[in-house]
């Protein structure tokens, strides 16, 4: 099956070019929360794509939900996502400061759907190559992540 | 090298004349009985799915395999009995203890029979059992994620060919001798065959939640060499039916000397008599010998135990559980219509088709007479327990399915056809050429109470000019017929592996549905699970050294492992993080002498690796997971001697 591995990066990039969108795309938009998170924020107001259309945000963060969607992320992400650099995904520290919860849930849970319509995830990825692997995480567990993601920015702040 | 039984030569002189008469003019004889619109009855779409899940025994590969009806596809090889690289089975620290016997490690066997577990007659989709006849053994495959679970070895057993047949609810599968030996096995004279030599038929009990098997009861009975069997439905639910042969008790040249009486005997046991002797203590415990070995589900992980004890029950204890049907002659399928009133036999050296009835037979054991009694066991009259025979059904006589609408398929091996009878007056009704010496036939449900009558599928003996040659040994084949309408039609041929025995299907719709997709690595319960990258590591224990690393698309952690020192045991403890459908990943290491691992999602196997001079050794993932897989490699550095600590990266 490894002959294939040039034959599916030529397909993907050629997708990419028939797009039109590799123009399109800020080069290393995401690799360091250092960066000024401008072309996401360029896009607003964003098309919600994906199965979750709100999210509802407490004004403060539910503990309990925090340290489930902890372990949950331990176990289910970081192989690929760490907090504060790019690895095989984005660093995901400080992912709420450049794009929304509902962004956030659907890429968890609805990942081909984002693939294939949002600006955003489209140009993701381009730049990893990386289609981000389903790994049954389920609405709930979703939004425990979410609500980690939250308490783990609001404490290295 | 086909490995059907010697006397087949006996009539391969009849055998050429019949292919000879079956060939038109010009030699060709690949069109007889195909259907005008073949090709489309048998083609499956692109992205469509077939109607029927086809289970073939993989016959001396030791194999089970899985094939798509009415297309033919084979979509996979289930490692049973023999060891299997591409999948690690038999090679994995987990998977080793599956093929452990009371004689070490065996890594082959020649498997024979399918039977799907059963609740009232019909299949129920929970499991498959499948006979290795050469040691004798019995395995369980579990029907959601399609793997060997279970495999328990037979005692005082030595051909295991009667076997796994199951009951109407699964209360047991069997397993009766077909090589008789001295019970308990012993240095004797092979001239005391006659005297010394027995048959154990064993009954194994399944547990009707969990699937697992042991054995309730060994029946020790007179040393012929007993063949096939079914089990009895509705009325003769409590019975078992069972074929036996060299009734001479012959030794040497069997092919001759075991041909001598003209009639042998289906041997009809009372399972639910003999059961419930056992429950009363009779019998006595036998010290023997033998292997259980069972997969856990949820470390992942098989064990084997050695068991040291079986109940054997003789003639004398359960004389009135045992009766001998006299049946024409060497008589090999044993077969119980649905509404489980006949039985019939295949008289492979006969020239009827024997059908006995279960109402009549249990009218002959009341009437108290008998020919002969054997051992204490009681030989009831022929005639008394006949329904009819089949006239003139051709040469060979072997196996017979049903259609559930009134009709039996019988293969003929020696005039290698399929003839179609009827069950209310025995009259054959059709018959149809197979290519070539058919054995088994299956058609989807055609051993239960109610069998989907649209197919019947051939399982061949020889291919001969079939295929696209491909030196000595030719393919093995099956042929796939259409029996919805009056007249058979055949609509396609498919290779097989090994060679095929006998075989069962059921509609994809009732497994498909229940398939599971991965392991939950939560629910992962393995002594070496990584749960997370954060908990790699790599520990040291004298020279063995363990690796706890997991894979996900796409790296493997860690990547970087130095201080292994030559004379090490490495075990790979690879855990696959992936917790999608159809994300495996594979693992191995150059210069290994040892198979690949093959890991599912949320799986841990273990692969051992003992490293044999220093150097810096490559591993990496085998199964092509992304478009960086070619980057999902690593570096494992072994040194000679020296006492440098183990060391690797940690992400």
């Amino acid at each position: 099956m490894k002959v294939y591995s040039l034959r599916v990066l030529v397909v993907l990039m050629s997708l990419f070019i028939g797009a039109g969108l590799v123009g399109a795309c800020t080069q290393h938009e995401d690799e360091s929360d250092e960066e000024t998170p401008s072309f996401a924020e360029a896009q607003k107001p964003k098309a919600v794509y994906g199965k979750i259309q709100k999210v509802n945000i407490g004004a403060t963060i539910d503990a309990d939900m925090a340290h489930e969607g902890k372990e949950i992320f331990e176990v289910k992400c970081m192989a690929c996502h760490k907090y504060d650099e790019r690895y095989v995904g984005p660093a995901l520290g400080k992912v709420l400061e450049r794009r929304t919860p509902e962004y956030v849930m659907n890429m968890i849970l609805d990942t081909e759907t984002m693939i294939e319509n949002d600006d955003t995830a489209k140009c993701l990825m381009q730049e990893y190559l990386m289609r981000m692997p389903n790994q049954d995480v389920n609405e709930k567990n979703a939004r425990e992540i979410l609500e980690h993601l939250r308490d783990h920015a609001s404490k290295s702040k | 090298m086909k490995r059907e039984r010697i006397w087949m030569q006996f009539v391969l002189s009849i055998l050429a004349i019949f292919t000879i008469a079956a060939c038109s003019n010009d030699g060709s004889n690949k069109g007889v009985g195909v259907a005008t619109d073949a090709a489309q009855r048998v083609y499956v779409a692109p992205g469509e799915k077939d109607e029927f899940y086809n289970f073939v025994s993989g016959g001396f590969s030791g194999q089970l395999a899985v094939y798509g009806i009415p297309s033919g596809r084979l979509f996979r090889v289930i490692p049973v009995f023999s060891v299997d690289p591409e999948k690690g089975y038999g090679f994995t620290e987990e998977t080793k203890p599956m093929l452990n016997t009371s004689h070490g490690f065996v890594p082959w066997d020649d498997a024979h029979h399918t039977d799907l577990s059963q609740t009232g007659g019909v299949a129920d989709g929970k499991w498959l059992f499948i006979n290795g006849n050469n040691t004798p053994r019995i395995a369980r495959i579990d029907l959601t994620d399609f793997r060997t679970k279970e495999i328990i070895e037979i005692p005082n057993s030595a051909g295991n060919h009667s076997s796994p047949f199951s009951t109407e609810n699964s209360e047991y599968v069997v397993a009766g001798t077909r090589f008789t030996v001295p019970i308990p096995n012993a240095d004797i004279p092979i001239s005391e065959y006659a005297e010394k030599f027995k048959g154990a038929l064993s009954f194994v009990k399944v547990d009707k939640t969990t699937g697992r098997m042991e054995i309730a009861f060994q029946l020790i009975v007179p040393g012929f060499d007993y063949d096939l069997a079914r089990a009895g439905k509705g009325p003769s639910h409590d019975w078992m039916f069972m074929t036996c042969y060299n009734t001479e008790r012959a030794s040497t040249m069997k092919e001759i000397n075991a041909s001598q009486n003209d009639k042998d005997f289906i041997l009809a046991i009372n399972w639910k008599k003999c059961e419930e002797l056992a429950a009363q203590g009779k019998g006595t415990i036998a010290n023997v010998e033998y292997a259980h070995n069972v997969y856990n589900d949820e470390t992942h992980t098989a064990t084997s135990t050695i068991k040291k004890s079986v109940r054997v029950l003789t003639s004398d204890d359960i004389k009135e559980a045992l009766y001998y049907i006299p049946t024409p002659k060497s008589p090999h399928g044993c077969d119980v219509d649905p509404t489980g009133e006949l039985i019939v036999g295949g008289g492979k050296l006969a020239t009827v088709i024997p059908v006995m009835s279960y109402s009549k037979m249990l009218k002959a054991i009341a009437s108290g007479k008998s020919d002969k009694i054997i051992d204490g066991i009681r030989v009831l009259p022929y005639k008394d327990c006949l329904a009819g025979e089949v006239q003139r059904p051709g040469l060979g006589p072997l196996h017979t399915e049903f259609d559930g609408k009134g009709f039996a398929y019988t293969s003929m091996f020696v005039s290698s056809e399929i003839v179609k009878w009827s069950l209310k007056d025995f009259k054959v009704v059709d018959r149809i050429p197979t290519y070539y010496s058919i054995g088994h036939l299956s058609i989807p449900g055609g051993n239960s109470t109610k069998p989907w009558g649209k197919y019947v599928i051939a399982y061949n003996k020889m291919t001969k000019d079939r295929y696209l040659p491909t030196g000595p040994e030719l393919t093995q084949s099956a042929q796939l017929y259409d029996i919805s309408g009056e007249k058979m039609k055949l609509l396609l041929d498919f290779p097989t592996i090994g060679e095929p025995h006998y075989a069962v299907a059921m509609p994809a719709a009732l497994i498909m549905k229940q398939s599971r997709k991965m392991y939950q690595l939560m629910e992962n319960k393995h002594p070496y699970v990584t749960r997370k990258e954060a908990d790699t590591k790599v520990v040291r224990n004298g020279n063995d050294v363990h690796v706890y690393m997991t894979s996900i698309r796409s790296h493997l952690s860690p990547d970087n492992i130095e201080g292994i020192r030559v004379g090490d045991k490495v075990y790979w403890h690879v855990t696959n993080l992936e917790q999608d459908w159809d994300v495996p990943h594979g693992f191995a290491v150059i210069g290994n002498n040892n198979s690949e691992l093959l890991i599912m999602p949320g799986e841990t196997c273990t692969l051992l690796w003992e490293p044999k001079k220093a150097g810096v050794f490559p591993f990496y993932c085998t199964d092509f997971c992304s478009a960086l897989h070619q980057e999902m490699q690593g570096y494992a550095r072994v040194s000679n001697g020296g006492s440098a600590p183990l060391t690797w990266n940690k992400k």
